[in-house]
């Protein structure tokens, strides 16, 4: 089995004339829960949609699982946009169905099982027969996190999943995902809090399009040289760090 | 290979019927429109020769409404977005909308044919069938319309603003208010690169005179090759990977 779930080299991506990805090069393990952190602003979402094949790079190269992505080989791929992105006339249950049916679970008892499952999975049993349009954010961002899913992909991209959510359904999320990773998929999240930070196996800080650190929360937080350093203080050290740098170019 | 179209299909018709207030004002709007060409028109002569221009001047008008602004829609939701990310093609998406909105533009002109054959009591020839798949025709070019214009609107409010861009020149150079022989040359130039005018000459041919398709033929083919040209500008435009 490869042990790296995507692989970017050199990327870049413009808007116009404006950089948002800069010269990024990673590798995200397999099985891993990596996060991908930084302010509004740094280039998180526009990385998840040229995961997704959403984007075309301007230069550099993707592979997700070994393939550039494509809507040939999306079935691998489970995405999960920043808006809950669903259908707010149909009830819970047709939403997770349509997207079920369109990643390809063709048959309709198995279908109809893993459906039932996600509901579940994603504790919404008793609202699965309520429209969309009647659910809290909360509950919006449950059938979306179950839409990206029901087709059990290996590699699953969540941007900003925890954004909205009361800390008790955040730490379900985060149970949840711990889970799927157990069992071997891939995660990227996006963020912008550090709470969700700390749950990542690892994570890199982005600033302007650019990695500034990568590294595990904890290896992270020594870097800063100070015992008791957050994450947050974590961030704001690179930060400095990233603008020395610049200073001296 | 079309599958994933019908699910999309599928999701389309599920989702408008169960909104009722849509549902409701796509059967009452047409049928007040046609009340009020029905009520103003003095001669029944006049509403006789006016319904068939008027039947194909709706189904182009509901049918790019309809879709222009439920595409945008799924745009600004972000629906759209998702379902790029998933394993559908372009064409899926379009044939998609295809289907599920041309099942309720067809819906809304059999309500206004009807209404207007039976209670407004106007005469008609021709075969219904063959008026219904003309019908059709037209139906499938105004979704496709719909569905290449709304690429251009950020948001509801423009796709109306295209209304009197797209479908009011339609309106007045169609011969549906007055024949287009009649209008300055420049202009009958430019009707004859509108849909409408093919729309409106092909029904009455075959609600007054009594064609059938084959009569038709040279209507059927160029409203075909516009529906084709729309599905194809519909499928370029609809972009999965931007190149940044």
């Amino acid at each position: 089995m490869n042990d790296t779930a995507v692989a970017i080299d050199r990327l870049t991506f413009n808007y116009g004339k404006l950089r948002v990805i800069d010269d990024l090069s990673l590798e995200i393990p397999a099985g891993t829960s990596f996060g991908l952190l930084g302010p509004n602003g740094s280039g998180k979402t526009t990385l998840i949609r040229l995961l997704v094949g959403l984007l075309k790079p301007a230069e550099g190269s993707i592979q997700c699982l070994g393939r550039t992505p494509s809507s040939s080989n999306a079935r691998l791929r489970g995405y999960m946009p920043q808006l809950p992105s669903l259908y707010a006339e149909l009830t819970v249950k047709q939403n997770i169905d349509f997207f079920a049916r369109i990643y390809g679970l063709r048959d309709r008892k198995q279908r109809e099982s893993r459906v039932d499952e996600i509901i579940k999975l994603v504790d919404l049993w008793s609202k699965r027969k309520t429209q969309v349009m009647k659910l809290s954010g909360g509950m919006k961002q449950r059938v979306s996190l179950g839409c990206a899913i029901v087709h059990n992909p290996p590699l699953i991209f969540l941007d900003e999943p925890t954004v909205g959510l009361d800390p008790d359904v955040r730490v379900n999320f985060w149970d949840y995902f711990e889970s799927l990773t157990r069992s071997g998929s891939t995660i990227v999240v996006s963020s912008h809090t550090m709470d969700d930070a700390a749950h990542c196996q690892k994570l890199i800080f982005l600033r302007q399009g650019k990695i500034i650190a990568l590294g595990t929360p904890d290896e992270l937080r020594s870097a800063t040289g100070t015992s008791d350093a957050t994450l947050e203080d974590a961030f704001l050290y690179f930060i400095r760090r990233s603008e020395e740098a610049q200073n001296v170019e | 290979m079309l599958s994933n179209a019908f699910s999309i299909a599928g999701r389309i018709i599920n989702q408008l019927i169960r909104d009722r207030r849509t549902m409701g004002l796509l059967i009452i709007a047409p049928l007040l429109i046609a009340s009020i060409v029905g009520v103003s028109v003095p001669d029944k002569r006049i509403l006789d020769y006016t319904a068939p221009a008027m039947l194909a001047m709706l189904i182009l008008f509901f049918g790019f409404l309809l879709t222009g602004i439920s595409f945008q829609r799924e745009r600004s939701q972000g629906t759209l977005e998702r379902l790029m990310a998933a394993p559908v093609s372009r064409l899926d998406v379009v044939s998609g909308y295809l289907m599920g909105f041309l099942l309720f533009a067809l819906a809304q002109t059999l309500i206004i044919f009807f209404y207007m054959v039976y209670v407004l009591d106007i005469n008609f020839q021709g075969d219904l069938w063959q008026i219904i798949v003309f019908q059709a025709i037209i139906g499938v070019g105004a979704v496709c319309l719909g569905t290449f214009t709304s690429t251009f609107a950020r948001n509801e409010f423009q796709i109306m603003q295209f209304i009197p861009i797209v479908i009011l020149p339609q309106f007045f150079l169609c011969g549906l208010l007055w024949p287009v022989e009649q209008l300055p040359e420049y202009l009958q130039w430019i009707a004859k690169f509108l849909p409408l005018t093919y729309g409106v000459d092909g029904i009455r041919a075959m609600m007054l005179e009594g064609e059938s398709l084959l009569g038709v033929i040279k209507e059927v083919g160029v409203l075909a090759g516009f529906a084709a040209g729309f599905v194809v500008l519909a499928s370029l435009t609809l972009r999965r990977g931007t190149s940044g």
